[in-house]
């Protein structure tokens, strides 16, 4: 039976499938090339140059189009990175107990301890420098804990349910009580928890930007961009306008696609 | 007692841990710090010479072996950069710090909880597109430019503290406190809204579980069954959602630290790994560590008064 | 029913109270600012906050890092040089004309073969401890900073002294062989009490300014001292505060916190409301370049060198990276040390992208070459210029990308190691020398991170060096500017202009040629 989707839910995808087209036609074309320095620095935005130009003179529209796609790889698989391995860690550590808890809990703590800086200096100084994914497994591995920690407080919630001891009377193996029984019941933590992540990934990206790991100059991606547009707000307030907009479009759909998720989910129930 | 014990235990393995993998990090990542002292100028043999002063020809366990005797005779080491005792420098930076977070935790969680599970109702509708939008505005917007926002409307339009000019505790205890709330608020906006949406997820959830409808059904009060059933089932999460921000909050000060000109932690923190200045890191992440591992605790402990059947492991507690 | 509406009605209350910054983007201006809070208020404020530091007369500084000691002779920082100038003098030191003047010591002879110097010490000039500064004090620091036990405080050029003696007023300071530079090398050697060992907390020397107290990664108090010898300074207590980001002090300046910042860009200039602020512009004195790594391939070929000369314009990075403020550079000498600069050959590489791109296909690279160019990511001045340098190179068919490193590791693998195929940075000298500029590119040099090798600038340094007479001496040098452009031992960009935000009413703001900010001179009106 077919049901109706929930305004949220057709916004979100609206927005990210709109989203996802223009990162698209980005990978294919521009109207200027991203990097020509060209444009008359500062200009504001016109019909030839629809964002305007930034401090070096280059089309902000087109840099929009390019970096956009590298955002999204880069948040989408650290965000990936992070909530498979946090969920594994809060599965394992809280269905289960015992010693494994102790001893992941405690590895996970340090890592929480573990400035994100240095870590992000030793992947560097590891996997050497200028190789894209170490932006990735750096990001990833940051942002392990939260999740592992909302998930593991989640599965040891559910442990106890009835459902649960129901199926293991009726002789389910743990993997099968976790996967089938548990996992979709971690929803309505892990789809927040999901949203945030993304968003957080955005923006840390940028940060990784000054210590040689993600993307380098000239090109671009839209969290190195707004961190220079907010130097520059007093002379081109378009530049973080337009770079921040993006990002909040991209995070708002995906965002929305969350919440309608829940909602529908609510609908069947 | 029993219960006391294992958790200083894990405390001391933590701390332990986490200074070992400093240490390690160290050793891997490139740059000297007696390098980074000289600077541009000095000669090879200026560079050697000060590496032996500072112990840093020396393999890399006995170094560490040193480092923990001191730490637990109280001797937390010499900074390299500063060449004064760690424990004097990081004294003012973590009192900071800590009433920044603390402030900064506090808002979070008296402004989060009420709205989070009294803006259950209403859902789905048009009316409630307004806090949807609100909601992930407030997550979407990064920490600088709340930062730079919150001095330009309070500080420079409405002068009511002046970023850029932390006096101090000792010099001026009201107008450190102002400064430090405008920061906690930056720091809070993010993970107030994070805190509602996924407060208010899990009371909606929990809500529409069959055992409240039948609740309700039989006459029973919708509020009561929120106070007394639901609200017990939907914390946990929360509650754990808390303890990590608690967590993560004295380190993730940086970016509203620097924004708004307060001497904390996490500037000194990232400005010591740029020097290389391992006595310093060394016992920041140890403080921080600790610092995890108390959060951590606290929200179990509240989590298992909530929910006994969390006591992992069993016959503990 | 009433409740929830009020429950709902407050939560909406306490958002919009709390989270106004975040409705600041509907673009709805925040009508709740009353008459007082509006843009007259703003400056009324701004008035009181000026007014009350110059009725005080006070100031305050905003400094971009953190010293890296307050012990002179351990400083390496040139910011920390820059600052610690107002606090701590040599027997002589520089002004703003680029001289080198007496100091501590009133007079200065120096014999007929140039083996020794005589100094005369000032009468009643003490230190900031009251005690008067004696022959022995002066003794003690240079022999500190010559071969002190710790060798971190060595100051390697004043191992050309062979003995310091006191007697009576003077001191005598012998050396094993003639040194025209000895004595801007001495500007370094400050002068600090005998055996005082806690100048790290508590510093003491004989500057227009005594510390007063400092908060690690916070501030830096200092305050006039009365007893100074020279010109008093005018201002009664000036406080550097440390704000590492840009925009923390941007937005000092604007909330009155802060009064001067130096080394702007041009974009945080047009940050600041030009009726409160004035610009003062002067010239930073180092050499922006992308230097290369002559041993490594492909840039120990000399066609690849002089190809990427002739590809980049430098007027393009300038006005692109800079909003054209700066001075094209054809070599390592900038024009404030206008007896050694030599400004023809500032265009000796024409830009012509086209003779580039010939010269790389006869050096074998018909289809162009990737480079990397490595930059220290704390300074933006310089990733903004390798980011224009990759646009640019691209005309002559260099495909380069940078590559971003935190200071830590560019010191350690750039500088130390040299590992490296080429980076932009900038080289200054301290002691207004042209010497500290030159010598780096000696073959075997411990410092000549760009591996530039050549005979005939070995045999030239060498007779520089040893130059008696000063006339012969600069000839020495200029030539050795000419034999580093010639064979295109770098890619000679500009002298950054430095950008200093001023606080209207505060006047007396003096450019010297080397790397420091004189607060003596500095007054409100």
């Amino acid at each position: 039976m077919r049901r109706k989707m929930n305004s949220r839910l057709l916004t979100g995808l609206i927005i990210t499938g709109l989203m996802l087209a223009v990162i698209l036609l980005g990978t294919f074309w521009t109207p200027y090339v991203p990097t020509a320095m060209k444009y008359g620095k500062f200009s504001p935005p016109s019909a030839a140059h629809i964002f305007g130009t930034d401090n070096f003179g280059r089309d902000i529209f087109s840099r929009v189009l390019k970096g956009s796609g590298t955002t999204l790889a880069i948040a989408l698989s650290t965000v990936s990175i992070g909530a498979l391995a946090g969920t594994l860690i809060g599965a394992v550590t809280g269905y289960l107990g015992g010693a494994a808890d102790e001893i992941l809990m405690r590895l996970n703590d340090a890592l929480t301890a573990f400035p994100s800086f240095l870590l992000a200096l030793l992947i560097v100084s590891l996997v050497g420098p200028g190789k894209k994914y170490s932006v990735v497994l750096a990001l990833g591995l940051v942002f392990i804990p939260s999740f592992a920690r909302v998930m593991r407080a989640e599965f040891a919630t559910l442990r106890g349910r009835n459902f649960v001891t129901g199926a293991r009377l009726m002789g389910a193996s743990n993997g099968r009580i976790l996967l089938i029984h548990l996992l979709p019941n971690t929803v309505r933590v892990l789809l927040p928890a999901l949203t945030i992540g993304f968003n957080n990934a955005v923006l840390a990206e940028a940060s990784m930007s000054f210590l040689g790991i993600g993307v380098r100059p000239p090109d671009a991606s839209l969290g190195y961009m707004l961190s220079e547009a907010q130097g520059m707000l007093a002379k081109a307030p378009w530049y973080a306008l337009f770079t921040g907009l993006t990002i909040v479009l991209l995070v708002f759909g995906v965002g929305l696609i969350g919440e309608g998720l829940q909602m529908q989910d609510r609908e069947v129930a | 007692m029993r219960y006391v014990l294992t958790r200083l235990g894990m405390l001391l393995a933590t701390m332990l841990l986490v200074s070992f993998l400093t240490f390690a990090a160290f050793e891997a990542v490139s740059g000297d710090p007696a390098r980074n002292l000289l600077g541009t100028e000095a000669t090879e043999e200026q560079v050697m010479a000060l590496r032996e002063e500072l112990g840093l020809d020396r393999p890399f366990l006995l170094r560490y072996a040193e480092w923990l005797a001191g730490f637990f005779s109280g001797n937390l080491g010499v900074s390299y950069s500063y060449r004064q005792p760690v424990g004097k420098l990081i004294g003012p930076k973590l009192e900071i710090s800590l009433c920044l977070s603390l402030m900064s935790f506090v808002m979070i969680a008296v402004i989060s909880i009420p709205l989070g599970i009294f803006s259950y109702h209403r859902t789905g509708g048009f009316a409630d597109w307004p806090r949807t939008v609100f909601n992930q505005l407030c997550m979407a917007v990064p920490p600088f430019f709340t930062g730079i926002l919150v001095s330009w409307i309070f500080g420079i339009l409405m002068k009511v503290f002046t970023p850029g000019d932390f006096p101090g505790f000792r010099q001026d205890f009201g107008e450190s406190v102002r400064h430090l709330f405008f920061g906690a608020v930056c720091l809070g906006i993010p993970r107030i809204a994070m805190t509602v949406r996924m407060l208010r997820a899990t009371v909606i959830e929990e809500m529409n579980k069959a055992y409240v409808r039948t609740a309700i059904s039989r006459g029973h009060d919708r509020r009561g069954v929120l106070t007394s059933h639901v609200l017990k089932n939907s914390m946990v999460p929360v509650v754990t959602f808390l303890g990590q921000t608690l967590a993560e909050l004295v380190g993730a000060g940086i970016v509203v630290e620097q924004v708004l000109g307060i001497p904390g932690l996490g500037r000194f923190l990232v400005l010591s790994i740029s020097h290389r200045d391992y006595p310093v890191v060394q016992t920041i992440v140890v403080i921080l560590a600790f610092w995890v591992v108390l959060a951590g605790t606290l929200a179990d402990l509240i989590n298992q008064s909530i929910d006994p059947r969390l006591r992992l492991g069993g016959n503990r507690g | 029913m009433t409740k929830r509406i009020s429950a709902a009605l407050l939560s909406a209350l306490m958002m919009l109270a709390l989270l106004s910054g975040c409705g600041a983007g509907n673009g709805t201006p925040a009508p709740t600012a009353t008459p007082a809070q509006t843009e007259g208020g703003a400056e009324a404020g701004d008035t009181a906050a000026k007014a009350g530091r110059a009725a005080s007369n006070e100031l305050n500084v905003g400094i971009a890092q953190d010293f890296d000691s307050l012990d002179p002779d351990y400083m390496t920082a040139a910011g920390t040089k820059e600052i610690l100038f107002n606090m701590f003098e040599g027997l002589v030191k520089p002004n703003a004309e680029g001289e080198i003047v007496p100091a501590v010591a009133s007079e200065v002879s120096k014999s007929e073969d140039g083996l020794q110097y005589v100094f005369t010490l000032r009468e009643g000039v003490k230190f900031h401890n009251g005690k008067a500064v004696t022959p022995e004090d002066v003794v003690w620091s240079i022999e500190r900073r010559r071969g002190g036990e710790d060798t971190a405080a060595q100051l390697a050029a004043l191992a050309v002294i062979s003995e310091v003696k006191a007697e009576g007023n003077t001191v005598t300071v012998s050396l094993s062989e003639p040194s025209n530079e000895f004595l801007a090398y001495l500007m370094n050697a400050y002068i600090l009490p005998a055996g005082y060992t806690e100048q790290e907390t508590a510093p003491v020397g004989t500057g227009p300014y005594r510390f007063v107290s400092r908060t690690v990664q916070d501030s830096l108090v200092l305050e006039r001292f009365e007893d100074y010898w020279g010109t008093p300074g005018k201002l009664d207590r000036v406080t550097f505060r440390i704000l590492e980001n840009n925009e923390g002090l941007i937005l000092g300046l604007q909330s009155g916190a802060l009064d001067l910042v130096a080394h702007l860009t041009s974009d945080q200039i047009a940050q600041l409301d030009s009726g409160e602020f004035e610009t003062a512009v002067g010239s930073m004195n180092l050499v922006q370049a992308l230097y290369l790594n002559n041993a490594e391939k492909p840039f120990d070929d000399l066609r690849v060198r002089q190809a990427f000369c002739y590809a980049v314009d430098k007027q393009a990075v300038i006005d692109l990276a800079f909003d054209g403020y700066g001075i094209p550079l054809g070599t390592s000498m900038f024009p404030s040390f206008s007896k050694y600069y030599d400004g023809s050959l500032t265009d000796y590489y024409s830009h012509d992208p086209e003779k580039a791109k010939e010269l790389l296909a006869e050096a074998g690279y018909p289809d162009g070459l990737d480079v990397t160019i490595t930059v220290p990511s704390n300074y933006t001045p310089h990733v903004n210029t390798a980011t224009v340098l990759v646009e640019l190179l691209k005309e002559a068919g260099v495909r380069a990308t940078v590559e971003p490193v935190d200071w830590g590791s560019w010191l350690e693998n750039v500088y130390g190691n040299r590992q490296y195929q080429c980076t932009v940075t900038g080289l200054s000298s301290d002691n207004m020398t042209a010497r500290k500029l030159l010598e780096r590119f000696g073959t075997g040099i411990g410092n000549n991170f760009t591996n530039y090798s050549n005979a005939e600038y070995d045999e030239i340094l060498a007779q520089a060096i040893a130059a008696g007479d000063d006339a012969e001496q600069t000839e020495l040098y200029r030539s050795l500017e000419r034999n580093l452009t010639e064979n295109a031992a770098n890619v000679y960009i500009q002298d950054m202009a430095d950008l200093v935000a001023v606080r209207k009413g505060l006047e007396g703001l003096t450019f010297y040629p080397i790397y420091v900010l004189d607060i003596s001179a500095l007054s409100w009106t």
